[in-house]
C-alpha cells in the first residue's frame, strides 16, 4: 500500500496539470485506502476457491481411488470451496463499502483502526475455519459449516463493521445510496444469527438455513449490490443522482417484494405446509422482474443524451453484472422455480448450474466492477490496459457460461434418467460423465481468466499513452 | 418530490411481502410437528442428526434435496435400503463401492453412531414432504418397477423383490447399484439357495458382504427365491 501511495505521489508530480479543481485526485479521502487490502485478500481467496473447485471438478469427472478419498474426502474440499466463496465476497462487499462511504458521506471513515481490526478478525476466522475442516471441526451444515465459537467471532467482526460504517454515516452526509447500503448490511448481519443454533428437527433446521442463504442472496446482498452499482453508475456515467436514486428505490422494492415471500420456493419439499407451494411459486416467478428492470435501466442510462462513459472497463463489468444477473439468477432461477418443474429438478445438477451462473453473474461480477473502479485509483494507476482488462472479463464470463451450461445439460440428463425413469443415482451419473469433463475444461479456462485479471488489477504497471477521459 | 414517492413504494412493497412471509412462518411452526411426526423425534434420532453433521455427510449427499449433489439423496434412503443397508454402507463403504466409479470415504463411524444415524434417516423418511423425491415415490415408481420386475401384479415373488431388494439390486437396469445386478442370478443359484442366502448370506457365500435380511418373512424369502431362480 505504501508503494501505491508513493506511486501516486510521483504520478501527481509528473502530471501536475491534471490536478485541477480537485477532480483529478484519485482517492479523495485517505481512509478509503483501507479498501485496498480488503480487495487484494478477496481476490487471492477467489483464486484459492477456484483451485479447490478444480479438485472438485476432477472428483466428478474421474474415479478417485479409495485411499485418496479416505484421506481427502470430497466433502472437506467442497466445504472449503463454498466457505471461500462467502468469505471473499463478504470481504469484497466490505471493502467496497469502505471505499464508497467516505465519498458519499463526504468525510473520513469513523475509525481506520477498527476497519483493520475487523479485517484481521475475518481473515483469521477464515484461516482457522479452513484448517479446522481438515481436522473435522465442523457444524456439518453446508455453507454454514463453521463451528459456533467462530460464529461469535464473525458476529463481533460484523458488529465492528456496522458500528464503523454507521458512525461514519451518522456524522456525515446522508444519501439514499448510503441508506440502502446500511440497511442491506444490517439485514445481512441479523440473518446470520438464524443459522447458528442446533435445531433438533431437520425441517426447522433447513427452514432457517434458508433465512440465511436465500435472504442473503435474494435480499440483503441485492440491497448492497444495488447501492454499490448505483454509486458506480453515478461516478462512471455522470447521470443525475436523483434519477439513479429513483430507480434504486423501485428496483430494490421489486427485489424485496418478490424475494422475501419468494423464499417459499425452498420450502416445497421439506415437510412445510403446502401453502408455500402457492406463495413460493407465484412470488419467485416474479423474481426475474427486478432483474429485467435493472438491465433496462443500465442500458437506458447508457443511451441517455449527453452521457459519456468515463471508464470502459468498469462499464463493461457493470453491464456484465446486470446481464449476468439476468442469465444466472433470473433465467436459470426461473427455469426451475415452479413446483411442477422443481419436483423433478430439485437437488440435481440443475441446481449446481444455477448456483454457479447466479453467484458469478450477480455477485462475482459486481465485486469486480467495484474492484476495477477502485483498485487502479488505490494503486495510483491512471490508465489501465483496457484491452487486457476487458479480455479478462470475456474469458471469465464465457468460461462460467460454458461451465454452467455443461452442468445444466448434466442436470437435465440426471432429471430424466434418475427422476423420471427412476434409474439408480449412479446409472444417471454414468450418463453425465462426459459433461463433467466439459465442466472441468471450462474450469481451467476460468482460472486462466482470473489469474490474468488478478495480475492486471494488482500488479500491472500503468498502460502507456495519454489518459483517456472518454472512450 | 418524486423520490419520496419511490421510497414509499419501496416501503409498501417490502412490508407486504414481509407480512406474508412472517405469517406463513408462523403457520409453518403451527403445522410442522404434525408434518414431521415430531412425537417420534427421540433422543436417538437427535443423536443420529449429530452424527450426520459431525461426519459432514451433507457435504456429498443431499437430504430433503439440500446439500451437495455428489452422492445420492438420502431423504428416503431408509425406504430404499433399510437400517441394515445404511449401516453396511457407512461402516464399510470401501467394500460396498468396490466396483463403483465414485467412492465413499470410510469416516470411522462406530457401530453405535451407525445405528443412531439409521434411526435419524428412518425418521426423515417419514416426513410428509409431498412425496419428494420422485425416484423414491412409490406412487410414481411402482409402474416402472412393475415393468422391470416382470409384472409385480401377477407374481408374489416379484412384488416381494420390489419391496425388499430393489434398493440395492437391479433387474433390467432398474434398481440400486449397491449390490450386483441380478439379471442372471438364476443361472448360479436355485430357489432354495437364494432363500437361504437372503437369511444368512455367508452361509452360501463366505465372501458375501450383504447384510442378513432379518425383516423379510420366510414366505417372502421363498417367493423371492422362486422369482430370482427364473432370472437366467
Amino acid at each position: 500500500m505504501a508503494e501505491a501511495a508513493v506511486l501516486q505521489t510521483t504520478m501527481t508530480e509528473a502530471a501536475p496539470e491534471k490536478v485541477t479543481g480537485g477532480e483529478e485526485v484519485l482517492v479523495p479521502y485517505a481512509s478509503q485506502r483501507v479498501a485496498y487490502w480488503y480487495f487484494v485478500i478477496a481476490l487471492a481467496l477467489f483464486v484459492l476457491q477456484l483451485l479447490v473447485g478444480l479438485w472438485l471438478g476432477i472428483s466428478y469427472a474421474f474415479t478417485i481411488p479409495q485411499n485418496i478419498v479416505d484421506a481427502l474426502p470430497f466433502g472437506l474440499t467442497r466445504a472449503m470451496h463454498t466457505n471461500l466463496l462467502v468469505l471473499w465476497m463478504l470481504l469484497g462487499f466490505m471493502g467496497g463499502t469502505y471505499y464508497l462511504v467516505p465519498e458519499e458521506a463526504e468525510r473520513e471513515i469513523y475509525s481506520v483502526k477498527l476497519a483493520y481490526i475487523q479485517l484481521v478478525a475475518f481473515v483469521a476466522t477464515g484461516v482457522i475455519a479452513l484448517v479446522g475442516f481438515a481436522f473435522g471441526w465442523t457444524q456439518g451444515k453446508p455453507i454454514l459449516e463453521i463451528p459456533t465459537p467462530l460464529d461469535f467471532v464473525v458476529v463481533i467482526g460484523a458488529l465492528i463493521f456496522l458500528f464503523n460504517v454507521a458512525m461514519t454515516v451518522i456524522k456525515g452526509k446522508k444519501t439514499a445510496i448510503l441508506g440502502m447500503l446500511l440497511g442491506g448490511l444490517v439485514f445481512l448481519a441479523l440473518l446470520y444469527i438464524f443459522g447458528m443454533p442446533f435445531y433438533r428437527n431437520l425441517t426447522i433446521d433447513w427452514f432457517y438455513w434458508w433465512w440465511v442463504v436465500h435472504l442473503w442472496v435474494e435480499g440483503a446482498w441485492e440491497l448492497v449490490t444495488a447501492a454499490i452499482l448505483a454509486f458506480v453508475l453515478i461516478k462512471v456515467t455522470g447521470v443525475d443522482r436523483r434519477v439513479v436514486e429513483k430507480y434504486l428505490y423501485i428496483e430494490t422494492a421489486l427485489f424485496l417484494f418478490t424475494g422475501l415471500a419468494g423464499t417459499g420456493h425452498h420450502y416445497y419439499w421439506i415437510g412445510a405446509p403446502s401453502t408455500w407451494l402457492w406463495i413460493g411459486g407465484i412470488f419467485s416467478a416474479m423474481e426475474v422482474l427486478p432483474i429485467i428492470a435493472m438491465v433496462i435501466d443500465t442500458f437506458r442510462t447508457q443511451r441517455q443524451k449527453g452521457v459519456v462513459i468515463k471508464d470502459k472497463v468498469v462499464w463493461t463489468f457493470a453491464v456484465g453484472t446486470a446481464v449476468g444477473h439476468l442469465i444466472g439468477a433470473g433465467v436459470f432461477g426461473f427455469a426451475h422455480t415452479l413446483p411442477q418443474i422443481n419436483y423433478f429438478t430439485h437437488g440435481s445438477q440443475v441446481t449446481a448450474s444455477h448456483g454457479h451462473l447466479a453467484f458469478f453473474g450477480a455477485y462475482a461480477l459486481l465485486n469486480f466492477t467495484m474492484f476495477w473502479y477502485a483498485m487502479p485509483k488505490l494503486r495510483g494507476v491512471r490508465k489501465v490496459d483496457a484491452t487486457a482488462a476487458i479480455s479478462g472479463f470475456w474469458i471469465m464470463s464465457l468460461a462460467v457460461l460454458g461451465l454452467g451450461v455443461a452442468m445444466a445439460v448434466a442436470g437435465i440428463i440426471q432429471t430424466y434418467v434418475e427422476r423420471v425413469l427412476g434409474q439408480g443415482f449412479m446409472v444417471a451419473q454414468a450418463n453425465m460423465q462426459f459433461w463433467f469433463k466439459v465442466v472441468l475444461v471450462f474450469g481451467v479456462v476460468l482460472i486462466v481468466g482470473l489469474l490474468m485479471t488478478f495480475w492486471q488489477m494488482v500488479f500491472a504497471k500503468e498502460a502507456p499513452g495519454e489518459q483517456e477521459a472518454t472512450v | 418530490m418524486v423520490n419520496k414517492k419511490a421510497f414509499y413504494i419501496f416501503l409498501a412493497g417490502t412490508l407486504t411481502s414481509l407480512a406474508i412471509f412472517l405469517g406463513l412462518t408462523w403457520d409453518t411452526h403451527r403445522q410442522v410437528d404434525a408434518l414431521t411426526n415430531a412425537d417420534k423425534l427421540s433422543e436417538q434420532v437427535v443423536a443420529g442428526k449429530r452424527v450426520w453433521e459431525k461426519k459432514n455427510c451433507n457435504l456429498c449427499h443431499t437430504i430433503l434435496g439440500f446439500g451437495v449433489y455428489y452422492a445420492p439423496d438420502v431423504t428416503k434412503v431408509h425406504k430404499r435400503i433399510g437400517t441394515e443397508g445404511i449401516k453396511q454402507v457407512v461402516l464399510q463403504p470401501e467394500v460396498v463401492f468396490k466396483d463403483s466409479f465414485r467412492k465413499m470415504p470410510n469416516l470411522g463411524v462406530t457401530e453405535q453412531e451407525a445405528t443412531d444415524l439409521a434411526a435419524f434417516l428412518e425418521w426423515v423418511s417419514k416426513i410428509d414432504n409431498h412425496d419428494w423425491p420422485p425416484q423414491d415415490s412409490e406412487e410414481r415408481m411402482s409402474a416402472a418397477e412393475r415393468r422391470a420386475t416382470g409384472g409385480a401384479g401377477l407374481s408374489r415373488g416379484a412384488a416381494a423383490f420390489q419391496q425388499n431388494c430393489i434398493g440395492c439390486h437391479s433387474i433390467g437396469g432398474a434398481g440400486g447399484s449397491i449390490g450386483p445386478a441380478l439379471d442372471t442370478i438364476g443361472a448360479t443359484y436355485d430357489a432354495a439357495t437364494v432363500a437361504a442366502y437372503i437369511a444368512e448370506p455367508t452361509s452360501v457365500d463366505p465372501q458375501s458382504t450383504m447384510p442378513p435380511q432379518t425383516t423379510v418373512s420366510d414366505d417372502d424369502r421363498s417367493a423371492i427365491g422362486e422369482f430370482l431362480a427364473k432370472q437366467q
